[in-house]
């Protein structure tokens, strides 16, 4: 059930939350090219830095000699990793601790070894071509399926194996072996839900690997200035790691004070959070050379990061009318190079999609297998995780028992309180019935439906939960200021319009206008509205509701009192204030309201002032906290609030082996909308992602080698305007999540690796890999 | 009393069109006409000028091709900029000129985040060479930022969030300007053509023909 939980959760009646088309703060420095992400900074006096890159996709380097590179003119500074001053910083990121340079490369294009700096990038690469480098090169896994076979070359001996950090049943996983390592979680009684089932399916899908949606390349420039209004010591300033300033001071050991980073833009990171090398090196080499110094990685070093690849072999039991009664699901995992997250592979398994359907009986095998493919951080923003698996056995039930695979979702999903909960979840049955009206919903078994100009149709459906995060706290602050409200923020700017959500529930509940408050971006600030998707909006927005009413009582009150007793006006010939209309009334603030810039009598709101005049004096104020648990962190899944649907529709010419997209629909639960232009835009965009993975982007490597083929904007085709179809959206309002308003937000929840394919396999009645590519596409219909 | 009185405004504390339009003609008019520095970039001595650069050259870095002057229209601004021949206009525009609207994306022509115009066509500056870009006529985003005549584009831009992470956004910008100077009432099939070179991995397709269409809209009409 809903939950408005916080101050004026149960609002009802909206003037600002929920409008469209406001600007952004730094919109304008967005479209007019003046905002300046990491690689635009160029500094008078500057330095260039490179590293060395392996073209191998497994090596060691053994030794280097720089004498010649060190000749070169124009070359200022080398260092290697052997380095004192290289040896003392330390990593950070996920698994055990690492040198922050080492001698092995583990992915070919990997930095290792040296680092050059030279006046120019040009003098930087024939300095690395100078080198002279021992290479010994070492055997490479870029293919999972034969990086788990037992004569495997092992690639990561006395590595620790994958931490299963957030793995249950970790501790019973069998020990690593050779290049493997294991993650069982075991729910039920597998065998009685085999047995209990009247039909049993067997399937395999792929979860490709795809690279992240990094539209920046990364970088930094940094350098170092006197400061002399702070402690001893130069201040280091950098730009380009934006929001992780306190982590590049904390590589330095430097007080956060004496670390400068005004730069807002970071650019789209979908969760895509790992630092570059080029974002935390420079301030070291700056103070090296007593010069700026900037380093960036090309486009070609940005595909470093993968969405982790997975192959999924499933067995489901079922009953005659669709409920499931047992899951048996083996994955072998891309467990990437060493620093990679565990999300998407031992993490996934506590996050249970699974755990949204009344079956119990559920073991999950998973072989995590390490490679020289890439670094996988965090793969959430596919979520590829176990719904496609989910989506899938929906679908192949629904194919067996000739049903619509929407009745087979309802069958099979619980409550909302918990898995033997009978009752419908009431955001789930919105989203299908707009869904269903949305799409002109009605299924047809796989191949038997052609379209007027011959190619095949199909269809798909999938349900997710909007998972809002809520991981973390947030430290809020309101200034009202010379009659204006301030909500100072660090930023950063990444394109999910996360302040402006806060500012406009701040004026909402101030009884101002959005354009009223005024966001002062302040790296030095402490609350930052980021958490995580459209969620992080939602999550800090309902901390900043709080603190907003804390504002507004604290302005009631100052009202009162300075309608009693009138302050000196503080410039020396400013006239006095006119007698306030609320003078010898005694009031209380609960009497007051804040009403269109004024404060108001509750009783009769024409008698009011403007806030601007009822208010002279400063007032602050902060709230620090978090909203309350989202649902789904509470139960995996095995509590429900908000949900969404989505859709799809696709032709397929069996000649050409072509997949039009002929729409996307989604219908949405965020809850409550916060800020209607930017929620719109992220579900295209997920659904352009979905897109994107399952019938365009492909990562290749050279087997032989190791070397990634598809490193460039080209070979590794994202969608383009002309190649995107239309997405019909619907949103609905239930108000029963639990952030601001009842708000979840939608996070990545709709991204998705097989909803096309899922069509596919309706239109054509045959399963093709994603990305289904036309010689795919003919290959599954045995014409190529 | 009007509530503009009533309230002070706090919009104007953040960036505001005014503000990025003035920004922008700040940065068009403050376009060097001739080269700030004549800096080695081999050794990072300064020269006098670009003669004695040729000479530094031909005393201390004998084998090295010496950085070339070239001449610029840029914003309507009359350049000398000095650059090494190798240098594409993108590079050129940001570490010479200092206008990093011009945005390194694909930096292989791939995705039209460079786009600029060069003699009335939306060109990729990332694989141009600025050398062979002698005498051009050159606009940037921040060009057409200045110019109030775009105002009622770059409004629609940012009413829609014609942008999320908005590093790709100059460079549509750019190409719906190039656009509307050929066509300026556009149909959406047009403006969909018009930017098939420009990727966006945000994916904010639909709102650019959106911001599009009713910029040019309100542009017919004469208003904002
Ligand atoms: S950076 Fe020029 S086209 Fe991509
Ligand atoms: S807005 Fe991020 S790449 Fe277009």
């Amino acid at each position: 059930m809903a939950d408005l939980a916080g101050v004026n959760g149960q609002r009802e009646h909206f003037r600002v939350v929920g409008k469209p088309n406001l600007p952004g703060r730094l919109s304008y420095a967005l479209a007019t090219g003046i905002a300046k992400f990491g690689i635009d900074y160029v500094l008078p006096n500057m330095l260039h830095a490179k590293f060395l890159r392996s073209p191998y996709a497994h090596a060691k380097v053994v030794s280097v000699d720089t004498t010649k590179a060190r000749a070169l003119p124009g070359v200022v500074d080398i260092l290697t990793w052997e380095d004192e001053d290289i040896v003392k910083l330390s990593t950070g990121g996920f698994g055990p601790p690492k040198p922050w340079l080492d001698n092995v490369a583990h992915e070919e294009g990997a930095e290792v070894a040296v680092i050059v700096v030279a006046e120019s990038e040009e003098i930087c690469e024939e300095a690395l071509r100078l080198l002279d480098v021992e290479w010994e090169v070492l055997p490479h896994i870029v293919d999972i399926l034969e990086g788990r076979k037992p004569d495997a070359p092992v690639i990561r001996e006395g590595i620790p194996e994958v931490p299963s950090m957030f793995a249950m049943g970790g501790k019973d996983n069998p020990p690593k072996q050779g290049n493997v390592s294991y993650s069982y979680v075991i729910d039920g009684d597998i065998e009685a839900g085999f047995k209990e089932a009247d039909h049993v399916i067997e399937y395999d899908l792929t979860i490709p690997a795809f690279a992240s949606h990094m539209p920046n390349p990364p970088g930094s420039v940094a350098w170092w200035e006197d400061d002399p209004y702070h402690a001893p010591g130069k201040t280091l300033h950098i730009e380009g790691a934006v929001q992780r300033r306190e982590q590049i001071a904390a590589l330095y050991g430097m007080p956060p004070e004496k670390t400068v980073q005004k730069g807002l833009f970071q650019g789209g990171k979908y969760c895509d959070w790992g630092m570059r090398r080029s974002q935390e090196i420079t301030p070291l080499l700056a103070k090296r050379t007593g010069r700026p110094v900037r380093c960036v990685n090309t486009r070609a070093q940005t595909y470093d990061f993968l969405m982790k690849q997975r192959y999924m072999y499933l067995k489901v039991g079922f009953k005659d009318n669709g409920l499931i009664t047992a899951i048996d699901d083996f994955s072998i995992a891309d467990g990437g190079v060493p620093g990679s997250s565990t999300f998407g592979t031992s993490g996934d398994q506590s996050y249970g999609p699974y755990y949204t359907m009344r079956c119990k009986n559920i073991r999950q095998r998973m072989e995590i297998v390490d490679s020289n493919r890439g670094m996988m951080y965090v793969s959430g923003q596919h979520c590829p995780f176990n719904w496609d698996a989910g989506t899938m056995a929906i679908y192949l039930i629904a194919e067996k028992l000739g049903k619509d695979p929407i009745e087979i979702a309802k069958i099979n999903l619980h409550g909302p309180t918990s898995q033997d909960d009978p009752n419908p979840v009431p955001s789930f049955e919105a989203c299908l019935e707009e869904g269903k009206k949305l799409m002109n919903w009605n299924w047809h078994p796989a191949g038997t439906k052609k379209l007027p100009d011959g190619r095949m149709h199909g269809a798909s459906f999938r349900y997710q939960i909007c998972p809002r995060h809520a991981f973390s706290g947030y430290d809020c602050k309101l200034e009202y200021r010379n009659g204006v409200v301030h909500l100072p923020t660090q930023g950063p700017v990444t394109g999910m319009f996360a302040v402006e959500a806060n500012a406009m529930v701040v004026a909402e509940e101030l009884g101002l206008e959005y354009e009223d408050i005024s966001i002062d971006f302040d790296y030095r600030e402490k609350f930052t509205p980021v958490g995580g998707g459209s969620d992080g909006t939602t999550a800090s927005a309902w901390a900043m509701k709080e603190c907003a009413n804390i504002l507004k009582q604290r302005l009631l009150e100052a009202a009162i009192e300075e309608a009693e007793n009138p302050p000196r006006p503080s410039a020396m010939f400013a006239m006095p204030k006119p007698p306030s209309p609320f003078k010898g009334m005694n009031l209380k603030p609960e009497d007051l309201d804040l009403m269109d810039g004024k404060v108001v009598l509750k009783a009769d709101p024409s008698i009011g002032v403007p806030l601007a005049d009822a208010v002279s004096k400063n007032i602050f104020a902060t709230y620090s906290g978090r909203p309350p648990d989202a649902l789904w962190s509470l139960g995996m899944g095995r509590m429900l609030d908000t949900m969404n649907t989505a859709y799809c529709e696709v032709a397929v010419d069996t000649e050409t082996g072509e997949v039009e997209i002929l729409r996307f629909g989604v219908v949405a639960d965020p809850g409550k909308i916060m800020r209607l232009t930017s929620l719109e835009s992220q579900i295209d965009q997920v659904m352009y992602f979905s897109q994107g993975c399952q019938l365009l982007e492909d990562f290749v490597y050279d087997k032989k080698t190791g070397v990634k083929l598809h490193n460039n904007m080209i070979d590794y085709k994202k969608p383009g305007i002309l190649d995107v179809p239309r997405v019909d959206r619907k949103f609905l309002e239930t108000r029963a999540g639990n952030a601001a308003y009842g708000a979840n937000g939608i996070s990545h929840s709709l991204a998705n690796t097989h909803l096309v394919i899922i069509a596919i396999h309706n239109a054509i009645g045959v399963w093709v890999d994603p990305p289904a590519t036309p010689d795919k596409v003919l290959k599954a219909l045995g014409k190529a | 009393m009007s509530r503009g009185d009533q309230v002070k405004q706090g919009g104007n504390m953040t960036l505001t069109h005014e503000a990025a339009q003035a920004i922008s003609a700040d940065k068009v008019a403050s376009l060097p006409a001739t080269p700030a520095q004549y800096r080695c970039p081999i050794c990072g001595k300064i020269c006098v000028n670009h003669e004695d650069l040729k000479f530094h050259y031909a005393n201390e870095h004998p084998d090295a091709i010496v950085p070339i002057i070239v001449k610029l229209n840029v914003n309507g601004k009359d350049c000398e900029v000095l650059i090494e021949p190798h240098w594409t206009l993108q590079r050129t525009l940001q570490f010479q000129l200092g206008l990093t609207g011009a945005k390194q994306m694909c930096d292989s022509g791939a995705c039209g985040s460079c786009t600029v115009i060069m003699d009335g066509r939306a060109v990729l500056s990332c694989t141009i060479l600025a050398a062979e870009c002698e005498g051009k006529v050159i606009e940037t985003v921040e060009g057409i930022a200045a110019n109030p005549k775009w105002k009622t584009l770059i409004d629609s831009y940012c009413r829609w969030d014609a942008m999320q992470c908005g590093y790709c956004t100059p460079g549509f910008l750019v190409t719906a300007k190039a656009l509307l100077d050929k066509n300026p009432n556009p149909t959406e099939e047009e403006c969909r053509e018009a930017l098939a070179g420009n990727i966006c991995i945000c994916g904010t397709y639909p709102r650019h023909s959106q911001a599009i269409l009713e910029a040019t809209m309100k542009m017919a009409e004469g208003g904002e």
